[in-house]
């Protein structure tokens, strides 16, 4: 008798051998008596590579840091080259000279390649392959998806519909299957509805599809769907898997990400306009950067710069000991995410090391981690940005005019040769001097930020330097304003940051003499955000004092760490950023400083010689110095200047106009650009072990070659843009592409639809995909014709009868539309639509989580959220990272960590509970059934007949109609309840429990 | 040969495990919480295959195990590891330097307000607070060098529970199911008993991540309703079994459909079943009063009848198979957990108080009953305190050094490992890492902790991540 291992080995043998021939495409199936036999002709991608990858990369792939034996067997060259043993691995056309097949033949376990300790183990048909490549010459090929994606000219003359179908007909016929017949038009029109809205379809749809018997039917059905504003919710659900979309950091509290719920609207709208996917892509990673922003035509809202939450999903921590391997932590999650999302590929692998298997080296990591460490956190207010431009605009424009309308008159002065001790513009250039009990980080006295960057609007270009202070009745000159950063240079209300460039700390204060109301200012180490007790509480002071005060930091717990300061008009609570209409902050100056205050020197008091006209010269230029305004208050004082511009009254009062017309009240998370910081390799991704030199910017640069390195002042997400964008760039479309085609079909044509590296699966229909691909860019990235294009084929359009006598148990080719469970988002808006409680309201803020008592912790929100979600799409119910929605959970909404691109499909008790008996699901049976039988003129086969279509889309079969019947009379009376008489209660409760077991039928939760 | 059925199901396409379990109502397989199911849903991976290619066993010597969670982090020096000096220097500075810790509000050195007694054969030292643990010491292997990555309860909460302090990992009860499955399969295989604090970091701690939905923690309280949903409309409770043959003679005409939907109508059998193995978990009446007792289920304290009544489930747990029980700590007003960073003396007088006699008992019974030898009892905080105080009377965290300790299957009783300064405060010999713990654990399962990978997002995961080694001077 065999031991079991020897079976188990054999089965194993087998599967591996099935997975060879189909390229792994196909399921193992122990009945399956099938010989495999070895191709004519062996391919390195689809036969060999596969073989490597599993069994030999480990130690003889592209890490470095692994390899043994010096041999490399990811390169032609590495395998082809004379070892340092004297032997050569691979002699193409040789097998007698090559080791390798030496090795993997050998019996002696010493030398047996894999190493039997490493459980590794080659079949004898894995070796009759390799056997077979390396006498036809051992050919290698680059990894099928690094490779531009390559179309046949004749293939784009067809309507796209047809073409996919001859493809996917083209590889029936190659593999000897017959296709199936088409659905039945109920089948079909639950299924088209679900795909494309995640809703079943209406009652009066259904009727209308029945009965239109053009051949345009299902056309004109298809445009129905994509233009009903739920595709934009059904397809964002499958966008925010991939982004890790939540609404709170998780972690410890908690904490809400301000504003994310917008992103979810954002992307809704998105793609019911059908924004090209590659703006989409531009407004994720760089929303903040585009000189010309979308603008929504209803609301003026910036709509790209809401993308950017893209990056600031992350979770966050509210009290890390160690900053440094926070933002680490926080970059890696980003880094991965924008991996898997855009490219397909898992560049956190190469964080310790060099990808075991892609040709991503953990240079490349780095390279990315630089990119995004330059990349600050920060409010973005968000409202009718069109209109708030134009008027501030408008209100610097007036500002400039008052300025104009002062110095004018001051053309020529009276004293005009006089020479007077004054400034000169001789300020230091470095924008941080060095002092001797400390140094200037900023001084804004004179006129300009000294290199500090503005994001928003609140600062203006400049500081106050020189602003005439005008009296609002009278349009009296009392005098030139002194110079400060200011956030309401242009008027208060408005958001605006101002923040340093970065710097290491190296003295043990930091101090900012500043004034404000409800304006904070903040120490930003590693990018660390949820400043808080009881660490780093000290680093996130409040300025609310209207007279000039000495804010003090402490910070010599963090000498050497990378910090920038910013100054905010408004101060976070909560780790939420909130800003009242009055709220300012106005800064003269930030030092770094030991031991005492210090105070920088006004130099320019003291300098050399100037004389008023040149002062009023200057003043009219714009380029006053601190001095020069010194000295012409004096003159002003003296009553050597005109004072009185009673015009200016009304241009005061414009401004007045229009600044109060705009506010930022209302803000979301985003990120706004820092400065350029490159970053070095962490040794073993380890930050406290950092490698000497920095490593330039990039994006995956060994697998996009043509791309020079990123120089240049900003963060270099444009450039990261662009690479993905480039037309050269092979992974892109490939990868959107087929995420739709896993969301129409249920399966990828590659199925692992985040991952296209060489570990991922081969492409089931390659030159299907490229053909995609290819369309997509030509089509103007859009996502509604690719969807159109895939839902108009034929099959998409089969039956779910699968073809007697097909061999093809997994459905690979697609001779029937497969059974599909459907998502937890669709089963709960069915339960809504068939108890008529759903709300199709589109948009707004989540709501909240329903909490049962088996959702507890830290963070718990103090009030639980309605039962049935007040009747809202799912899409709309909130995402707390801590308590996730039960209901979703159970049925595998994936847990918001990381890019989740395809959902599992799990079978748990905890599903059929969940609609054996939660009050939701009752509840929802209730509803249903006083739907049902409000109209009192209905007969009971009419009611089961309108239950049937709320619930499956059709009509019930004559059995269905005795089985329902003989259901309802056998539903007992509930004792004591309303009394045995009341036989409206008997008829609801029956009908409630008819209702709740067609919820618990499988073609309630399956397309079938 | 093999020694684990379950992992030999695993071996089993999900076909053929239908094939197997279409013999009957009886015998079906618990298909969700089953590893096997999920294991061969996979199977087309390239990685499901490698999975299998592994023959990762060892005898295993345990087969359940109990792991008792004492959230907020107890303070080793005032519980196992005796510290002398500590009183000697009460009150002055430390000499020694002092990591940034999270309060950073670090005063003088503390001496232990409880006073340290040997025990047993073994002569282990255990302070007042545990008297009756104490009584078990020859039961005990103690390790006193345990260090964490994190100093910060969120974080070491991740790590103690998942092997990562990010969130997101699977967690190791879920790592264990999916390695091994389940033995009942009217049970889920992980069982968190709530008892009141879901520790920081939340329900997170006790997911599976990456892992299939399957392998996450059910988790349940003592009382009427242990578990989510598990009953019924109690107005319509007897008319349930017809809904449900009503329900499945609707669904026949689809169960030949796919595979996924004849699972599916399987599984609601499944689900009815649980819905009476489940309650009847916490029917304690069949118990006896002398076993209740031990485990101070008539205690005047009740905090110590909470924790008792865990204990006793956890008991009936490992019994009915379920593999994996992790015991949260009572929820007590005005203390938060262990974590005691004022305080020190009434807070951990009391939560000594609420554990020490359910935890005694339980190790008691246990053995009694012969399921010691087969059940591995893991207890440990995330992280120890700090031998200074916070403020006047309390201790911040101190990852830096702490004791747990195991008992049970496979484990060296009475064994000591691992050795602090002479504060307490770091690890002078034997350190072991929190992946140090899970591979033990794994190990005394009869599972390598290299070999049990999963692979998600291009990268085979482990939950050792690339650490891990066995501590083998603990075991028998």
């Amino acid at each position: 008798m065999r031991s079991y291992g020897e079976v188990k080995r054999e089965i194993l043998a087998l599967k591996l051998l099935l997975i060879v021939i189909f390229g792994g495409q196909v399921l193992f199936s122990c009945e399956t008596k099938e010989r495999a036999s070895l191709p004519d002709r062996v391919d390195f991608n689809y036969h060999i590579k596969p073989i490597l990858v599993q069994k030999c990369y480990l130690c003889h792939g592209p890490d470095p840091g692994s390899r043994e034996a010096g041999l490399r067997l990811d390169l032609a060259d590495g395998a082809t080259k004379l070892l340092e043993s004297g032997v050569t691995a691979i002699v193409p056309g040789s097998l007698s000279k090559s080791a390798l097949y030496h090795r993997i033949t050998d019996s002696d376990p010493e030398l047996k390649m894999p190493p039997p300790a490493s459980n590794l183990e080659l079949s004898d048909l894995e070796i009759g392959m390799i056997k077979k490549w390396i006498n036809q010459g051992a050919e290698y090929q680059p990894h099928w998806a690094f490779l531009p994606p390559k179309i046949s000219q004749d293939n784009l003359e067809a309507p796209m519909a047809t073409q996919i179908d001859v493809f996917l007909q083209d590889r029936m016929k190659e593999n000897g299957l017959a296709q199936g017949k088409l659905a039945d038009k109920y089948q079909l029109i639950r299924r088209l509805s679900y795909v494309l809205t995640g809703l079943p379809p209406g009652q009066e749809a259904i009727s209308r599809y029945l009965a239109d018997d053009r051949p345009e039917a299902y056309k004109s059905l298809v445009d129905n769907y994509l233009n009903d504003p739920a595709f934009g919710e059904k397809w964002a659900s499958h966008w925010l898997d991939v982004v890790r979309y939540a609404e709170t950091k998780g972690h410890e509290f908690d904490y809400e990400i301000q504003g994310a719920w917008r992103f979810r609207d954002y992307m809704i709208r998105a793609l019911n306009a059908d924004i090209p996917y590659d703006q989409l892509v531009r407004e994720q990673l760089s929303g903040d950067l585009l000189t010309a922003p979308r603008l929504n035509p209803e609301t003026g809202q910036n709509e790209s710069i809401l993308g950017t939450l893209f990056l600031t999903m992350t979770e966050g921590t509210h009290s890390p000991v160690d900053t440094k391997k926070d933002e680490a932590d926080r970059i890696d999650n980003m880094a991965d995410v924008i991996g898997k999302s855009f490219q397909g590929l898992t560049i956190g692998c190469a964080k310790c090391h060099d990808h075991k298997f892609d040709p991503i080296p953990t240079s490349d990591y780095y390279a990315l981690y630089g990119v995004l460490g330059s990349t600050r956190f920060s409010p973005i207010p968000v409202g009718n940005f069109k209109e708030k431009h134009a008027a501030l605009q408008e209100v610097h424009q007036l500002k400039q005019q008052l300025r104009e309308m002062v110095g004018s008159t001051w053309e020529k002065p009276t004293s005009d040769s006089v020479p007077v001790l004054l400034v000169s513009q001789t300020q230091s250039k470095n924008t941080i001097q060095q002092g001797n009990s400390g140094r200037v980080l900023g001084d804004f006295r004179g006129p300009n930020f000294q290199g500090w960057k503005t994001d928003g609007e609140a600062f203006g270009v400049g500081t106050t330097l020189g602003e005439p202070i005008l009296d609002r009745q009278t349009g009296e000159l009392t005098g030139l304003k002194k110079g400060m950063a200011s956030s309401r240079i242009l008027g208060k209300g408005i958001y605006g940051a101002l923040r340093s460039p970065d710097f290491k700390i190296d003295h043990a204060y930091l101090g900012v003499r500043a004034r404000g109301k409800g304006g904070s200012i903040r120490i930003i180490m590693d990018n660390f955000q949820l400043i808080s007790y009881p660490i780093y509480g000290g680093l996130d002071q409040k300025v609310n004092d209207d007279e000039w005060q000495n804010y003090v930091f402490d910070v010599g717990d963090w000498v050497g760490h990378n910090v920038y300061i910013e100054f905010l008009p408004g101060s976070f609570v909560r780790h939420t950023y909130r800003q009242e209409p009055d709220a300012y902050i106005e800064v003269a100056y930030a030092t770094a400083f030991d031991g005492e205050w210090f105070y920088p020197e006004e130099g320019s008091r003291y300098s050399p010689v100037s004389s008023l006209s040149q002062a009023v010269n200057r003043y009219n230029e714009g380029n006053s110095s601190a001095a020069d305004v010194g000295f012409l208050n004096q003159q002003l004082n003296a009553g050597k200047l005109k004072h009185h511009f009673p015009e200016s009254r009304k241009t005061l009062l414009g401004m007045d106009l229009l600044m109060a017309t705009i506010r930022d009240t209302v803000f979301i998370q985003g990120v706004s650009e820092g400065f350029a910081r490159e970053s070095p390799i962490f040794i073993r991704g380890n930050h406290m072990e950092p490698d000497q030199q920095p490593v330039p910017r990039g994006f995956i640069s060994e697998i996009l070659d043509w791309q020079p390195s990123i120089q240049g002042p900003g963060s270099g997400r444009r450039e990261v843009v662009e690479a993905i964008l480039h037309p050269d760039n092979p992974l892109t479309t490939r990868v959107m592409v087929n995420r739709l085609w896993y969301h129409v079909f249920g399966k990828g044509l590659v199925e692992t639809v985040d991952n296209f590296g060489l570990q991922g699966k081969l492409p089931s229909h390659p030159e299907l995909l490229d053909y995609l691909a290819v369309k997509f860019r030509e089509e103007g990235w859009s996502l509604k014709t690719m969807i159109k294009a895939m839902v108009m084929t034929e099959a998409f359009q089969r039956s779910t009868t699968v073809v007697n006598g097909n061999i093809d148990p997994e459905n690979t080719y697609l001779t029937h539309y497969p059974i599909r469970r459907m998502e937890a988002e669709a089963i709960r808006d069915a339960m809504l639509f068939a108890s008529g409680e759903l709300d199709n309201t589109l948009f707004g803020e989540p709501v909240p989580v329903h909490l049962t008592d088996f959702m507890q912790g830290r963070g718990r929100p103090g009030q639980s959220g309605p039962l049935d979600g007040n009747g809202r799409r799912s899409i709309y119910l909130e995402v707390r990272r801590n308590f996730l929605d039960r209901m979703m959970t159970t049925f595998d909404r994936p847990t918001p960590f990381n890019t989740f691109g395809k959902r599992d499909v799990t079978n748990v008790p905890a599903q059929s509970l969940f609609l054996m008996n939660d009050p939701f699901v009752a509840e929802q049976a209730s509803l249903m059934a006083r739907r049902i039988l409000s109209d009192e003129e209905q007969t009971t086969e009419d009611r089961i007949r309108d239950a049937y279509f709320r619930a499956f889309s059709r009509p019930p079969s004559p059995s269905e109609i005795t089985d329902a019947k003989k259901f309802l009379a056998s539903v007992p009376t509930r004792k004591g309840a309303t009394g045995e008489s009341d036989s409206d209660a008997i008829t609801i409760q029956a009908w409630k429990e008819y209702c709740h077991a067609l919820f618990n039928m499988k073609s309630f939760i399956y397309l079938l | 040969m093999h020694h684990h059925k379950p992992l030999l199901n695993q071996r089993l396409s999900r076909r053929e495990m239908l094939n197997i379990t279409r013999c009957g109502f009886g015998s079906l397989a618990f298909m969700g919480m089953l590893g096997s199911s999920c294991k061969s849903r996979d199977k087309q991976s390239m990685d499901f295959l490698s999975q299998l290619a592994t023959t990762p066993h060892y005898v295993p010597k345990a087969k359940n195990v109990i792991f008792l969670y004492m959230d907020g982090g107890v303070s080793q020096v005032d519980s196992f590891d005796p510290k002398p000096r500590l009183a000697k220097e009460n009150g002055m500075d430390p000499t020694f330097k002092i990591d940034a810790t999270q309060f950073n509000d670090n005063g003088k050195i503390l001496q232990s307000p409880w006073a340290f007694k040997r025990y047993g054969e073994s002569g282990m030292a255990v302070s007042e607070l545990f008297p009756h643990i104490a009584s078990c010491v020859d039961d005990l292997a103690l390790i006193r060098s345990m260090v964490s990555n994190f100093p910060e309860h969120t974080n070491a909460n991740y790590f103690l529970h998942t092997g990562s302090g990010l969130q997101g990992r699977p967690s190791m009860g879920a790592w264990i199911n999916y390695g091994l499955g389940t033995e009942n399969s009217n049970l889920p295989g992980y069982v968190v008993l709530d008892g009141g604090l879901v520790p920081p970091g939340g329900v997170d701690n006790f997911k599976n991540g990456f892992l299939p939905a399957d392998y996450q923690a059910s988790i349940m309280k003592t009382g009427e309703t242990p578990v989510a949903n598990i009953q019924p409309d109690s107005s319509m409770a007897a008319f349930q079994k017809d809904k449900l043959e009503f329900i499945q003679k609707m669904d026949e005409k689809d169960r030949e459909k796919s595979d996924e939907v004849e699972a599916a109508i399987k599984n609601y059998e499944l689900a009815y079943r649980m819905q009476s193995s489940v309650p009847e978990l916490s029917e304690f009446a069949s118990e006896t009063k002398a076993t209740q007792k031990l485990y101070g289920l008539f205690d005047e304290d009740p905090n110590t009848r909470s924790y008792g009544a865990q204990c006793l489930m956890a008991r009936r747990l490992v019994e009915r198979g379920v593999r994996f029980v992790e015991l949260t700590c009572p929820y007590q007003k005005g203390i938060d957990r262990w974590d005691q960073h004022h305080g020190l003396k009434d807070g951990h007088e009391r939560n000594a108080h609420a554990v020490d006699r359910p935890i005694a008992g339980l190790l008691k019974d246990l053995k009694s009953r012969g399921l010691l030898e087969e059940t591995l009892v893991v207890w440990s905080g995330e992280f120890g305190r700090t031998p200074f105080a916070q403020g006047k009377d309390g201790r911040d965290h101190n990852p830096s050094a702490f004791s747990m300790w195991m008992a049970g299957a496979g484990i060296k009783g009475g064994a000591i490992y691992g050795k602090t300064d002479e504060y307490g405060y770091r690890v002078e010999e034997n350190p072991v890492s929190i992946h140090d713990l899970h591979a033990t654990i794994l190990h005394l399962l009869g599972v390598d902790h290299k070999q049990l990978t999963y692979h998600f997002g291009g990268r085979d995961f482990r939950l050792t991540d690339v650490h891990g080694n066995v501590v083998r001077e603990v075991l028998i």
